[in-house]
């Protein structure tokens, strides 16, 4: 009896959190109906949504463009994890001078923005030293080059995260230094790394987009140059990009889930 | 052992009754060891002879030394000075086969340290293949034999998150067994296990020490001291205070140190077991 006066005269916490929450509900509510109400849908449609420009930008759309961007990753990538690799061992290493090396490549490419990097490869380089790279190795060079410094801190960051009593009981059983990396802590490290690295891949899938500043020929369109040239006609609006960006999002979402799948699979083993 | 026979190869022990063989039990000379950790000297100077099949218990408080001078035998930690001699090979020598004189030296851990992304029997396999280049067949066999010596061979195919820690520490003993080493460490093999399994890893200790292994054991277990070790090794604060017959220096230590040390492992345990 007491405790139902008490409902009637005042709130309890939960009563209270819950109308709270209701009202946060309202407001959201509120906000979406309003700009949904002043948002002209005709324009919006026919500038970022118009079917007919939609369906222009296929085939090739997927058969160039998605295919150059997945093309342009995937080089950088192999480029950056090998050359990351090195680099986490010898940021790891004793000899201090590997590690002053690695240290100093890894705060300049890290601290120098993707932009710069592709223009140095795409006309500097090649301008001073007289030679010609050609698109994909520039693309491999600038990307990997600068994804390793990345790649590098997440494997070191990897490498140690692995007991150091596996290393030591490698080594008594009279494995070398490389044979207990190799079969030891490193397959250790892979299982720890590979959400933060799935990551870095979203990234580079995104950055490879830097290649548009080269002269491309129109079959090595990636997805934003080839978005970008398809807005350049003027009753296309901005369709071409909304496309090319849910391209993006094809590749980058389902490597999300992915990522997030090893995280709960690393976040099981390591409670076990 | 060749790695090239075709024929189903057996274990050079399969069959015979304990989990060792003990022909190729060796022993460990320390002189004079010395370790420091920057400015703190945690080992000042200890001599320690251990005959070839012989069980040498290493009791103390914490900090006194114990297992780094365990961890010195076998290298993990370099010492500063002093000569070690091992299985045969000098320890100390800048240029000694650090691997091969590691493979004869088994090691268990406190925290068991086996790999977690191999099965008991692969853990156990691993080195054997890499290290002594047995074949996978040849391996496996030998692993199986020793995994059966400490009653695991049902589990060979487990993962060791799927093992309890006394099962766990097991598997590592018949790691470190299956690389036939001529003398074994035990860093503190029982600290890390809940009480009702620990039985089970001291009862493979035991079993192996009658099997005649050379064993230095860095343990808080004075039963097990008492009961199994030849030798008794009271350190604290680096020097070697007091060594005898097992049972005299727990039984009636001579040394204070040593006397209230026992007196408060003892108490804290109630009594003595088994």
């Amino acid at each position: 009896m007491s405790t139902a006066i008490r409902q009637r005269t005042s709130l309890s916490p939960r009563q209270r959190a819950k109308i709270n929450r209701n009202v946060q509900y309202a407001i959201l509510i509120a906000v979406v109906l309003i700009a949904g109400v002043l948002t002209d849908w005709g324009t919006v449609g026919e500038k970022f949504f118009n079917p007919a420009v939609i369906a222009d930008q296929f085939p090739e759309v997927v058969t160039t463009a998605l295919k150059n961007t997945i093309i342009y990753t995937a080089l950088g990538f192999v480029l950056g994890l090998a050359l990351g690799l090195l680099l986490a061992l010898m940021k790891i290493s004793p000899v201090a001078p590997y590690r002053w090396i690695a240290t100093l490549y890894i705060e300049f490419f890290r601290g120098v923005p993707a932009l710069l990097v592709f223009i140095a490869f795409g006309y500097a380089v090649p301008y001073a030293f007289g030679i010609r790279i050609d698109t994909y190795m520039t693309v491999m060079l600038a990307l990997g080059i600068v994804e390793s410094a990345y790649i590098a801190e997440t494997l070191r960051a990897g490498l140690q995260a692995v007991p150091k009593g596996q290393y030591e009981a490698a080594r008594s059983l009279g494995m070398s230094n490389s044979r207990a990396m190799i079969t030891i802590v490193i397959p250790q490290a892979v299982r720890i790394i590979l959400p933060p690295l799935t990551n870095e891949i979203i990234m580079m899938t995104k950055d490879s987009s830097l290649i548009y500043l080269l002269g491309l020929t129109a079959s090595q369109y990636e997805l934003a140059k080839f978005g970008r040239e398809a807005i350049s006609s003027p009753e296309a609006g901005l369709t071409p990009l909304v496309v090319a960006g849910a391209a993006y999002l094809v590749i980058t979402v389902p490597l999300g889930i992915l990522a997030r799948k090893f995280e709960s699979r690393t976040a099981k083993l390591s409670r076990e | 052992m060749t790695t090239s026979t075709s024929s189903p190869s057996q274990p050079a022990d399969a069959g015979r009754p304990g989990p060792v063989t003990t022909a190729s039990a060796q022993g460990c000379t320390i002189t004079d060891l010395h370790k420091s950790y920057g400015d703190v000297e945690v080992l000042k100077g200890i001599s320690l002879n251990v005959e070839p099949g012989e069980v040498v218990c290493l009791i103390g408080p914490s900090g006194s030394g114990k297992s780094t001078l365990l961890r010195c035998i076998n290298l993990l930690e370099e010492p500063n000075g002093g000569s070690i001699t091992v299985a045969g090979f000098d320890a100390t020598d800048p240029d000694v086969q650090i691997d091969a004189m590691r493979a004869q030296v088994g090691m268990v851990f406190q925290s068991f340290n086996l790999f977690p992304h191999m099965t008991a029997l692969e853990n156990c396999s691993i080195a054997q293949r890499r290290v002594r280049g047995r074949s996978k067949e040849e391996a496996d066999a030998v692993s199986r034999t020793n995994l059966e010596n400490v009653g695991l061979a049902h589990l060979a195919d487990r993962y060791p998150d799927q093992l309890s820690g006394g099962q766990q520490q097991r598997v590592a003993i018949a790691r470190a067994l299956a690389m036939e080493p001529s003398l074994m460490l035990f860093d503190e093999p029982t600290s890390a296990l809940d009480p009702e399994t620990v039985g089970d890893v001291l009862g493979v200790m035991r079993q192996l020490a009658e099997a005649g292994m050379t064993m230095v054991v860095v343990t808080h277990e004075m039963g097990f001291a008492r009961d199994v070790a030849d030798r008794v090794v009271f350190m604290d604060g680096g020097v070697l205070v007091e060594e005898g017959p097992a049972q005299e220096v727990i039984g009636n230590p001579q040394h204070e140190r040593t006397q209230s040390f026992l007196a408060r492992v003892l108490h804290a345990d109630g009594t003595l077991d088994g």
